[in-house]
């Protein structure tokens, strides 16, 4: 063996060639079949897209970088589980390019935080955490309650994820923008398209309260109002875990 | 510098710049209505910068043929000062982030000095800022020497130093604005990563240019590290950053891969950062400053062998430790825990290596504070690689995963190993490229190295504790079978641990501090006599200087 | 061709090569690294053989053990479940007063309704349950929506003005920005308001506009307020004669809910805990209740 390498380590290509072969064997073991394996990614045919609002919102999830101190992605541990609820599933976040599975829980996880507050809480948690959290070390995000959020290429944003396989429809990209601002317009001629497209159960609110403009808080809320509630496969086996 | 460039060279040079000038007025007025045209307007002031710095030197004479009988030096000098600027900037935000966690409101209401803003400019600037432009650095320096050639170019060399810093502040700034994908480690946006592509390319060619102009038979040791560091870290860049831009006006991207394939393929990627950027790259430089400063031979050839290959081929396993007991296929998880246990005999065979051949020199790591950064680094990562195989233990991070523990972890390599290997190298080789007997003051590296070992130990012991607190708080049931403590509990348990951390990164960064200025005095101190006889070489006496080309 | 020497130091020989004055020892590999090598080798192969490892192309090895986290989970969840039945069925099954007046069971109720309200309830109620601008207190002032256990049991259940199909729906009307109400009549009611609580008018009010302010009350308020104003515990109105508010009790936080009105929501739990869970905390707030 070492006979062997004294004849390669005088070969820089060889070299090159045998590290490059090395390495790539434990990718490639571990990364194909997780798209041939078909239990990989549980079925749930039920499941919706974000809406335009979500995908905004999302987007200044990862902007200012909530992921490092946020986790989606409940274990399969019983503290997770009884703490947070059901374990995630890998079908939860199929359309998320990319995850946000996270690393560090400075904060707590959020992978089931839809509908666990109210939009005014979030509001209020955004703006300065303390005022209603005073242990909290979260920092405040006032700017986002300012910021008109743009909306115009929400289209462009809808056809990119198409492209890497979210099935948007023609109507959805069309109306992205649009569907964008109904969905925190409630009372506006808008907002009808957002059920008609992504159901009846989409939360068409005034997210930031205030339906008259369209911020960034309006879709980070939208976003957080979501989390967890795109389809309720992982809900069920809970229900049995409870009884 | 520019001097020494040949009238040819400079041209080639301009050119480049121009191409580089007109990329940024394209991304300029293609991404006017996004941020990527903020990107497009910093490259073009770059290169318009350095346009008028080379259309100055156009008319200089070409330099004289005998620079062709020394190495090529200049790359290495401008890239360890850059790497120590880089240093003190990421070690101040990391600090600052420490300190954000205990202060939450220090953020004077602005966007871009929110803690999730800042901390990837932290983890960047350190490992791709300070300790990227360290590995290019010494990479340069340690393939010139060990393979007896001078650099093919003097152009490439540039390129490669200069691009890559470009990616940095891309990177860094883009951070600022909120420009990221997310993907730990690899947050630069899709035109950045497409730019490190190309210098990456360059900087595999020079490197293999270089390796083949060499007049030693055999390929050193150092050499196959700084190899696999650059080869991999291409594969890992390409994949995991696969994505569709929402537009060529837009600086968003969409990853190719979603849900748990991209879990999978960001922790194969984000794992293979730790071990080929901050454990194979290192280690090469650790093959090369600590047997020369030692003046001790390597202890062992064969092992060697089997820590090098078996570093190759066993991390590329491992990236799923990162994700055990989530959604990803258990079976995924069983590889990365087993082949992360196997990883830990490569490592500490390196990690055996290195310690081995100080024998022999004890009296030295004794007296001479720079052979004991690279002894306290060796140590460190032993200590670093252990803990993370038994991190990988799915039992074990069962309670350390989400919590300090991992950050913890992380310094432990990133402050004890990389951090300390560096600095390491970086005073050996001061007085050896700028001509000097010494380094100014050998009491600030001294005090430096006290700095440097309290601070990780404070950070390292804070991280420890508050870690595993955590984890058992997030755990522990009361006797009536239910959680014990809320979340907000285990929070308010941390903060005298945050407290301790920030001040153990604060004398870390005067520690750093403590070495630019002893780097700088160093630098204007006027050189030795001897110098322009003597060749600018290490302690081994007797070493083959370069020969004229053949 | 390669030159080898020996090393003083060690003993070894070189490999005979020299890199710019670095050589190395061809020292033989220690043997303890390959009895480590093959221990950590032969534990992988056990490791694999026992539990899922292999990627067969659409499948993998399932392991001799047969071992699955999430059937482990959620057998672990039942499991702990099923122990805790000893306290929790009697909790489930036992009135409430029966519950508390059993020191061992509160004891529970002490301990698991802590950490079950600080995680859940916590951020809008405050950690001690009492409350902040915006979300009641728990434990002092009359409850909106009726002061006995099943009333507050059911507020958890469903909520307050939230999504659950049963919610309690409550919402003070904005009387100024709809214009039910004339800025005169709102200065009016303010004032009259502020004196149920018996604290001071915030103008010199004469005694015709505290009059006219008592009137307004009378024909817009007291339909959910009631004759005294001491609230309707079946309209989630609140009490405004103590001096615990919601939204605070100066003139201009009234003010601010007289003339925009208030729709506070609080979320329904029904989805999210379990009927014990839910029990617990309303023993929890109870027994708050009764020691502050
Ligand atoms: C410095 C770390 C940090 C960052 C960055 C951060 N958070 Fe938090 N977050 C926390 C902490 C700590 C808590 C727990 C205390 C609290 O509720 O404020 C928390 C709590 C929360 C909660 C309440 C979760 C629950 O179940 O109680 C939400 C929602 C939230 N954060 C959303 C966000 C969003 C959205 C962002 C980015 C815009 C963000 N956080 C950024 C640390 C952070
Ligand atoms: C998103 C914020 C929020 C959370 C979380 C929340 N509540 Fe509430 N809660 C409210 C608000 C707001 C009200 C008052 C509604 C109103 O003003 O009409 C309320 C009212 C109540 C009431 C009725 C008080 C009364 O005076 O009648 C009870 C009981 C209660 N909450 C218990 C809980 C419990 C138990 C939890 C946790 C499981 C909880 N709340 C979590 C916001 C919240
Ligand atoms: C339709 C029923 C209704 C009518 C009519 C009504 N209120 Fe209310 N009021 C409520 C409800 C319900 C709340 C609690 C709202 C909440 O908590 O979100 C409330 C809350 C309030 C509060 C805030 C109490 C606190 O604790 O902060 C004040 C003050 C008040 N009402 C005054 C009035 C006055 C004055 C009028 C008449 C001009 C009036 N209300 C008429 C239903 C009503
Ligand atoms: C002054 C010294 C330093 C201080 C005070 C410091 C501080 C921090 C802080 C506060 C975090 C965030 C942890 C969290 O989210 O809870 C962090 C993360 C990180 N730092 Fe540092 N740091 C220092 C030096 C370094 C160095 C020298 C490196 C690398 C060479 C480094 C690499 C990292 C990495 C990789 C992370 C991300 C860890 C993870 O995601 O788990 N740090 N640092
Ligand atoms: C045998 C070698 C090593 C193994 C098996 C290993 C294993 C691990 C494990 C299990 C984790 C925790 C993953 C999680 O729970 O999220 C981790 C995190 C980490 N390790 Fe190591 N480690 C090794 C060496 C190193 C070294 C030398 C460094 C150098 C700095 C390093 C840097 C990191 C970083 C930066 C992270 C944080 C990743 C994140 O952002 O979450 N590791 N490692
Ligand atoms: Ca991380
Ligand atoms: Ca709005
Ligand atoms: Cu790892």
């Amino acid at each position: 063996m070492f006979g062997l390498h004294y004849r390669l380590e005088r070969k820089a290509i060889g070299l090159v060639l045998a590290i490059i072969g090395v390495s790539s064997i434990g990718g490639l073991v571990e990364i194909a079949p997780l798209f041939t394996i078909h239990q990989t990614v549980e079925d749930a045919p039920n499941m919706r897209v974000y809406t335009p609002l979500e995908v905004a919102g999302r987007n200044i999830y990862i902007r200012e970088g909530c992921y490092a101190c946020h986790s989606q992605m409940i274990r399969t541990l019983r503290d997770e589980v009884e703490r947070y609820g059901p374990y995630s599933l890998a079908v939860e976040s199929k359309y998320d390019h990319p995850m946000l599975w996270g690393s560090k829980r400075t904060g707590p996880d959020i992978a089931r935080l839809g509908g666990k507050y109210s939009d005014a809480w979030h509001v209020a948690h955004l703006i300065n955490p303390r005022d209603v959290v005073k242990e909290s070390i979260m920092p405040g995000y006032p700017w986002l309650a300012r910021t008109s959020l743009a909306s115009e290429d929400l289209g462009l944003h809808l056809k990119a994820l198409r492209r890497v396989g979210v099935p948007y429809t023609d109507e959805m990209i069309e109306h992205a923008s649009n569907d964008a601002y109904g969905q925190s317009a409630p009372d506006s001629s808008a907002a009808e398209g957002v059920t008609k497209r992504y159901g009846e159960a989409t939360n068409v609110r005034a997210f930031d309260g205030n339906a008259g403009r369209l911020t960034e808080m309006d879709a980070l809320v939208a976003y957080l109002q979501i989390l967890g509630r795109l389809t309720d496969a992982a809900t069920k086996p809970v229900a049995s875990a409870e009884k | 510098m520019i001097g020494q460039l040949t009238k040819n060279e400079r041209q080639n040079a301009l050119a480049i710049l121009i191409a580089m000038a007109v990329g940024g007025l394209v991304m300029t007025i293609g991404g006017r209505n996004s941020l990527l045209g903020v990107h497009g307007g910093l490259v073009l002031m770059i290169a318009v910068v350095g346009i008028f710095a080379m259309t100055a030197t156009l008319k200089l004479p070409d330099p004289a043929e005998d620079r062709l009988n020394a190495y090529y030096d200049d790359p290495t000098k401008v890239g360890i000062i850059i790497s120590m600027v880089w240093a003190v900037a990421g070690l101040f935000v990391g600090d600052w982030i420490a300190w954000l966690l205990v202060f939450p409101d220090l953020t004077f209401d602005a966007a871009w000095a929110s803690f999730g803003r800042l901390r990837p400019v932290h983890t960047s600037g350190v490992i791709f800022g300070f300790g990227g432009n360290a590995l290019i650095a010494t990479s340069f320096y340690v393939v010139q020497r060990t393979c007896r050639a001078r650099l093919p170019d003097q152009v490439t060399p540039w390129f490669v130093l200069f691009g890559y810093n470009l990616f940095c502040v891309i990177a860094a700034t883009g951070y600022l604005m909120g420009v990221t994908q997310s993907k730990e480690y690899a947050e630069p946006e899709w035109y950045a990563d497409l730019w490190l592509v190309v210098v990456w390319v360059v900087y595999f060619l020079l490197y293999l240019r270089t390796l083949s102009r060499r007049k030693e038979p055999h390929i050193y040791v150092a050499n196959w590290y700084y190899m696999a560091f650059i080869l991999v870290v291409a594969v890992l860049h390409i994949v995991n950053n696969l994505a569709v831009p929402v537009s060529f006006g837009s600086e968003k991207a969409y990853s190719a891969f979603s849900g748990v394939q991209d879990a999978m393929t960001q922790w194969w990627y984000g794992h293979n950062a730790v071990a080929f950027f901050l454990t194979a790259g290192f280690l090469g430089m650790l093959y090369y400053y600590l047997p020369v400063r030692a003046g001790r031979p390597i202890y062992s050839y064969r092992m060697s062998i089997i820590s090098f290959w078996g570093i190759t081929f066993f991390y590329m396993w491992a990236g799923s430790h990162h994700l055990h007991y989530t959604a990803l296929p258990q079976w995924v998880q069983t590889l990365g825990m087993t082949f992360s246990v196997m990883l830990l005999v490569p490592s500490w065979a390196s990690a055996g290596n290195a310690l081995m051949t100080l024998n022999g020199a004890w009296d030295k790591v004794r007296d001479d504070a720079t052979l004991r950064f690279m002894f306290v680094a060796a140590v460190f990562y032993g200590l670093s690689t252990f803990e993370g195989s038994f991190m990988a233990i799915r039992a074990v991070n069962s309670l350390s995963h989400y919590t300090d523990w991992t950050v913890g972890h992380v310094h432990a390599g990133a402050l004890g190993w990389v951090a300390m290997i560096t600095f390491g190298a970086i005073y050996a080789s001061v007085p050896w490229l700028w001509k000097q007997d010494r380094m100014y003051s050998a009491k600030l590296v001294e005090v430096h190295f006290w700095l440097a070992v309290a601070g990780t130990l404070i950070y390292v012991f804070a991280m420890w504790n508050s870690g595993i607190i955590q984890g058992l708080m997030w755990r522990t049931y009361n006797d009536s079978g239910t959680l014990a403590y809320s979340f907000i509990e285990s929070l308010v348990a941390m903060r005298p641990y945050y407290i301790a951390r920030a001040i153990g990164g604060l004398l870390f960064l005067l520690g750093a501090l403590v070495g630019c200025y002893n780097i700088w005095m160093t630098i204007r101190m006027a050189p030795r006599e001897s110098a322009k006889a003597d060749r600018p070489e290490p302690g081994a006496a007797g070493a083959p200087v370069l020969q004229p080309g053949e | 061709m390669a030159i080898e020497e020996r090393d003083s130091h060690t003993g070894y020989l070189t490999t005979g090569h020299e890199w710019n004055g670095i050589k190395e020892l061809n020292t033989p590999v220690p043997k303890a690294v390959y009895v480590f090598l093959i221990a950590t080798v032969v534990f992988t192969v056990a490791y694999i053989v026992l539990m899922p490892a292999i990627p067969l192309g659409v499948t993998f090895t399932k392991g001799l053990l047969g071992l699955d986290d999430r059937r482990e989970v959620t057998r672990a969840v039942e499991d702990a479940a099923a122990e805790r039945a000893v306290w929790t069925k009697r909790i489930e099954t036992g009135s409430y007063q029966d519950v508390a007046a059993d020191p061992a069971l509160m004891r529970s109720v002490r301990q698991t309704g802590r950490t079950l309200f600080t995680d859940n309830c916590a951020v809008c109620h405050g950690t001690d349950a009492k409350g902040g601008h915006g979300y009641p207190s728990l434990v002092s002032g009359s409850p909106l929506w009726g002061s006995d256990a099943d009333s507050i049991a059911e507020t958890i259940r469903v909520g307050i003005n939230a999504t659950h199909p049963k919610t309690r729906v409550g919402q003070m009307l904005a009387f100024g920005r709809d214009g039910i109400l004339q800025r005169a009549d709102v200065d009016n009611v303010l004032d009259y308001v502020l004196t149920l609580s018996g604290q001071p008018p915030v103008r010199k009010a004469t005694p015709e506009q505290l009059a006219a302010g008592k009137a307004t009350f009378a024909a817009q308020c007291v339909s959910c307020h009631g004759e005294d104003g001491k609230g309707k515990a079946d309209l989630g109105a609140p009490d405004l004669t103590d001096r615990h508010w919601i939204y605070g009790g100066d003139a201009q936080s009234i003010l601010t809910t007289i003339w925009n009105g208030r729709q506070g929501h609080m979320p329904s739990w029904e989805d999210r805990l379990s009927p014990v869970d839910r029990k617990i905390l309303t023993l929890y707030l109870m027994d708050l209740r009764k020691s502050p």
